[in-house]
């Protein structure tokens, strides 16, 4: 598929700021399914420094200063981007605790980087017992991923009004709603717990207008999912908001431990007050032609 | 060169100790290995003259040098910190350095210089090209689940410079001798300061021994150790300007913070005196922004940018990492060290040693089993040497430029002749010691005695205060003077008060006067109509009560709330105060610490008297020896800026005093400005308001008058920087404004004062006119000079726990 997408961000602030300090994740990065063109970037006021960098998850960070007084930031990215259909999924995979044993014996830093607890994610029993419903004994890895994608999606309602940005797991768990993130964080959380290997992947995905009804410009949102490491294969993504495999309709931002790896805007201020925050992501399919 | 105990000891008249130590080695665990004596019970080398020198003095003579150096170390504030809420220590420093042979000693350093090649090797792996992770080389999972791996350091130092510079190593003895590692320090590594200052007191308390000690100097380290953090710097390189970025006075270690910019002769910075602007770090200053090129840390790794690592932390700098991505500032060590501190990687140490190195790993770690040998440490008493378990800090640091030593492979490391040894249990913390020690390495030739470490730099009291100032400190001692002088105003009123309680002490002789000075202390208030807003104070003992509750330190505006104040602000500038003011202060805060509200009122007087010499002293000994540059006219603007308001406050008060009109209430502002002399000698004559108020209004030569702050205050404004600006700032029109009141005042109409109302309503309104602009002085000169840069916040909290 080929995309132009259009993520803008804008803060207005109550107060000036005289100096800020930010970190924006906003630029997607190629992977083996994608493929992406120049972002065009634009920082609104524009900033007294700015520099791109690749974090340690291969992430394209945008660092950039305004020194000036505002009250209101802008930052806005078109990238034009290409997506491709997933190989086939295996047909076969290991039964999941020899895969759990075995990436416990593995000191690769890709591995146990995704394994382990991270700042939004720990891992505990409540988490294994949920994962164990789909997890049972001898079920092969992809099976059993795939049934805890599905378990998600059919349990749990997605519900935008429930959610901050720091909602805990176990709250996600006992209420059984919320929204793409918390699920995300959720089956991560559930698949490390039992000692599987499991990424956060931000992104967005297109959205379909009702029959009849034209796209609505700016409609769309940001989207997150997951993705877990099958061994011999490679990652599997996995949206448990939609019950699917997340493939070529799912254009990729980067990705991380949890959402605190890959947040879109992250900044340090002086002054500022309260703040409004708008977010407006367009995902447009292009039909014909190259991206 | 080993000497028998038997004879020359004897002769010498060391038996005692010696003697009286071998026997306890006895005892313990026999042919185990001590520091002091070798396996035949004599005497190791260097050791000697020690021994005999402190055998000489005996127990009295050594008590003596021990409480001598209790009271250095208690002047120094090493121990200072116990006033405060924050955890400190409070040690002894044992008269008996610890003494290594030189021979020794190369091993241990040779094998301290490889520990620090080795972590800048690991460093530069672990947060580069990642290849010792994969090689199995390194626990993944112990790594990543540290909370001192901080994912954002990435690639983030320039590979120009190295991340390692400076290294503190714990080390023990174990029981056949053999050095071994007990931890890394890398983020902050504390403990230099103490090391030089262990030094200094011991060449104080006992000269004679030390002077002519065949040991290594320690002042060649630090010296190089500054060359080092110079040679760091990116930009201005024939001057670099660097930084110690401390938490502050908050942090158990400010005080060695403090100790060590001022041996460095750099600024101590704060996170908050910080900023960082077109990717370069700069420190805020009172002429504007000065670009900082080297951050000598102590602040932990995690807490110094909000941005990339912890997001709560209020104590670094947001951009830091970035900065220092871009070359914009050295960082010294490079973020992310902590991780080297991981005590997992021991077991990974002699395979990455021979991986990365080429090498053996020549220092063994200690593990739990590991059994610490034993060192002689005096008893409280300074009666008997017994065998002590010691831990000893050692500190590697970078060589400037590439030094080769001849015939050897190229050394980039040096370590500090000398340490840090504390007693404790292997891995204790030196904080929590008892008893530290001062490490002599012993030299084969007498060293050259180099002129005493900070005396070598010049004045004790140094303050590099041009306009590079930064705004903090220009404000702490601006505040500094404020609460210097309130301290002085209310413990002279309360010193009035006193004495009147004292010679009313019947109820029914009501002195009316006191009244008047509770009010004056504000202990009964009055709202503007006159009425009391505090129910009056009855009868001696409640006001008594009331007078002493003035040395409780959970009162409010009491004098040990005013002291804290003081003491507080004191703290944040130590790196400024010369070391007899902080002496005289360290003696007010332990005269302050006697207060209490059960003191007898003559005891009170007393203690009002003393905290007015104390505090005269301080600022004193602080116009004496402080630069009269920028920081100084902070100060004694603070100073006569809250004596001119204290004292137009009083007079107002005296003015419209309710209940005693007459002479008696000038007579107490003669006495509490202590101007009583100066009358006297003046107009040898009774008193007369007219007289009082000429002396303390209009007449210029009197220190305490109005007319002579004014001026002060004007003359000190007037050299700030920015003032040679043809515009005139908020503040000088308002100095303005005060002068034109006083010098305008119609002095025929305040004549007859005692017995005209309109000359009471003249001078009213002539107090209001000056008390007036006074009051917004203070606000001006903060908004002109000191920095109230809001706390920077997160855009997006990102604490996952909020």
């Amino acid at each position: 598929m080929n995309y132009t997408l259009r993520h803008t961000t804008r803060y207005h602030y109550d107060a000036p700021v005289t100096l800020c300090h930010s970190e924006a994740r906003v630029l997607p990065r190629k992977t083996p399914h994608q493929q992406c063109g120049a972002s065009a970037l634009t920082i609104s006021p524009v900033p007294q420094v700015q520099a791109e960098r690749r974090d340690v998850f291969g992430n394209r960070v945008l660092y950039f200063a305004l020194e000036e007084i505002h009250q209101t930031l802008e930052v806005t990215v078109v990238t034009p981007l290409h997506t491709q259909p997933l190989s086939p999924l295996p047909v076969n995979s290991a039964a999941w605790e020899s895969v759990a044993q075995q990436l416990d014996n593995d000191s690769r830093f890709d591995t146990q980087l995704y394994r382990l607890d991270s700042p939004f994610i720990r891992r505990n029993d409540e988490l294994a017992t949920f994962a164990r419903r789909c997890f049972t004994p001898g079920r092969p890895l992809v099976e059993a991923a795939l049934a805890l994608n599905q378990l998600i999606y059919h349990t749990f309602e997605y519900d935008p009004s429930v959610t901050t940005l720091a909602t805990p797991l176990s709250d996600v768990l006992a209420h059984q709603r919320g929204v793409c993130q918390d699920f995300a964080h959720l089956a991560i959380g559930a698949l490390r717990s039992v000692g599987l290997a499991a990424r956060y992947v931000s992104g967005y995905l297109e959205t379909q207008p009702p029959p009849g009804q034209p796209r609505l410009i700016g409609a769309d949102a940001s989207h997150a999912w997951l993705a877990t490491w099958i061994p011999d294969w490679g990652w599997l993504a996995l949206d448990p908001t939609n019950g699917t495999v997340a493939g070529e309709q799912h254009p990729v931002l980067g990705w991380g431990r949890d959402y605190a790896d890959v947040a879109p805007l992250k900044g340090v201020m002086n002054g500022g007050g309260d703040h409004q925050l708008d977010v407006e992501v367009d995902v447009m399919p292009l039909t014909g032609g190259a991206a | 060169m080993s000497v028998s105990v038997s004879a020359s000891l004897h002769e010498l008249g060391t038996a005692g100790l010696v003697e009286d130590y071998l026997n306890q080695l006895g005892e313990g665990q026999p042919g185990t290995f001590d520091a002091m004596l070798d396996r035949h019970g004599q005497l190791r080398p260097g050791w000697q003259a020690l021994i005999s020198g402190l055998e000489a003095l005996g127990t009295d003579g050594r008590q003596r040098r021990h409480e001598e150096i209790q009271r250095l170390l208690a002047e120094n504030g090493v121990i200072f910190n116990r006033h405060d809420e924050t955890q400190g220590r409070s040690w002894r420093l044992d008269p008996l350095p610890w003494v290594i042979d030189q021979a020794e000693w190369q091993a241990l350093e040779a094998g301290m210089i490889q520990r620090s090649r080795l972590f800048n090797a690991l460093f530069d792996d672990i947060y580069g090209a990642r290849t010792l992770f994969d090689a199995g080389l390194l626990p993944t999972q112990t790594l990543l689940a540290s909370p001192h791996f901080l994912l954002p350091c990435h690639d983030a130092k320039p590979s120009d410079r190295s991340a390692i510079n400076f290294h503190g190593i714990d080390v023990m003895q174990d029981t056949k001798g053999q050095w071994r590692v007990l931890g890394d320090r890398l983020q902050a590594p504390a403990g230099t300061g103490f090391a030089l200052e262990n030094r200094i007191l011991m060449a104080r308390a006992l000269p004679e021994m030390y002077r002519n000690a065949p040991l290594k100097r320690l002042a060649g380290f630090l010296d190089k150790y500054h060359r080092t953090l110079t040679s760091l710097a990116y930009q201005h390189r024939d001057n670099p300007y660097v930084v110690l970025l401390t938490p502050g006075p908050g942090s158990p270690r400010y005080v060695e913070h403090a100790y060590l910019a001022n041996y460095l002769n750099i600024n101590l910075a704060e996170g908050q005196d910080l900023v960082v602007r077109d990717s370069q770090l700069w420190l805020r200053t009172l002429g504007g922004l000065q670009a900082v090129d080297v951050a000598l840390r102590h602040c932990d790794d995690a807490y110094c940018d909000p941005l990339e690592l912890k997001g709560d932390s209020q104590l670094g700098v947001p951009g830091l990492l970035q900065a220092s991505r871009a070359s914009g500032v050295a960082l010294s060590n490079a973020l992310g060290v902590g991780v080297l501190e991981t005590p997992a990687l021991a077991d990974y140490l002699p395979a990455l040693c021979e991986h990365l190195l080429g090498e053996t790993l020549l220092l063994p770690n200690a593990t739990a089993s590991t059994t610490p040998a034993t060192a002689p440490v005096f008893d409280r008493q300074m009666q008997r040497l017994t065998p002590t378990a010691l831990n000893l800090r050692c500190f590697v640091s970078r060589t400037p430029g590439s030094v080769t030593t001849p015939g050897h492979l190229p050394s980039h490391y040096h370590v500090m002749p000398g340490g840090l040894a504390w007693v404790g249990a292997p891995g204790s913390p030196s904080l929590k010691s008892p008893v530290v020690k001062d490490v002599w390495i012993t030299a084969n030739t007498p060293q050259p005695h180099v002129s005493q470490l900070r005396q070598a730099r010049g004045p004790a009291v140094a303050t590099r205060d041009g306009t590079d100032l930064p705004s903090r400190v220009a404000e702490s001692l601006f505040w500094l003077g404020r609460y210097g002088e309130r301290l002085d105003a209310r413990s002279r009123l309360l010193r009035e008060a006193l004495l009147r309680l004292m010679e009313y002490d019947q109820d029914e002789i009501a002195d009316r006067l006191l009244d008047e000075l509770l009010l004056a202390l504000d202990i009964s208030t009055q709202n503007n109509d006159g009425e009391r807003i505090k129910t009056p104070l009855v009868g001696f003992s409640q006001k008594r009560t009331a007078l002493l509750a003035q040395f409780d330190a959970s009162t409010p505006q009491a004098l040990p709330s005013l002291f804290s104040q003081l003491l507080g602000n004191a703290r944040s500038i130590r790196d400024h105060l010369g070391d007899d003011a902080w002496r005289v202060l360290h003696q007010l805060r332990q005269r302050v610490s006697t207060f209490s509200p059960r003191l007898d009122t003559s005891a009170a007087r007393r203690a009002c008297e003393d905290i007015s010499a104390q505090v005269a002293a301080f600022f004193g000994l602080c116009n004496e020896t402080m630069p009269h540059h920028y920081g100084w006219r902070f100060m004694d603007i603070g100073r006569f800026l809250d004596r001119l308001l204290g004292l137009l406050a009083l007079l107002k008060l005296t003015l419209n005093a309710p209940l005693s009109p007459g002479l008696a209430l000038w007579e107490v502002v003669l006495a509490t400005t202590d101007n009583f002399t100066a009358y006297r000698r003046r107009y040898r004559s009774e008193l007369h308001p007219e007289a009082i108020l000429d002396l303390l209004l209009f007449d210029e030569t009197n220190p305490r008058s109005v007319g002579y702050m004014l001026k002060r205050l004007e003359r000190q404004i007037d050299r700030l920087p920015g003032s040679a600006s043809p515009y005139r700032n908020a503040e000088r029109r308002l100095l303005i404004q005060a002068n034109a009141a006083l010098h305008l005042a119609d002095i025929e109409r305040l004549s007859h004062l005692a017995d005209t109302p309109d000359a009471q309503d003249a001078l009213g309104q002539l107090l209001d006119a000056l008390i007036e602009p006074l009051s917004g002085l203070s606000e001006a000169l903060s908004h002109s000079h000191f920095s109230h840069v809001e706390r920077p916040r997160q855009l997006v909290s990102m604490d996952p726990e909020s």
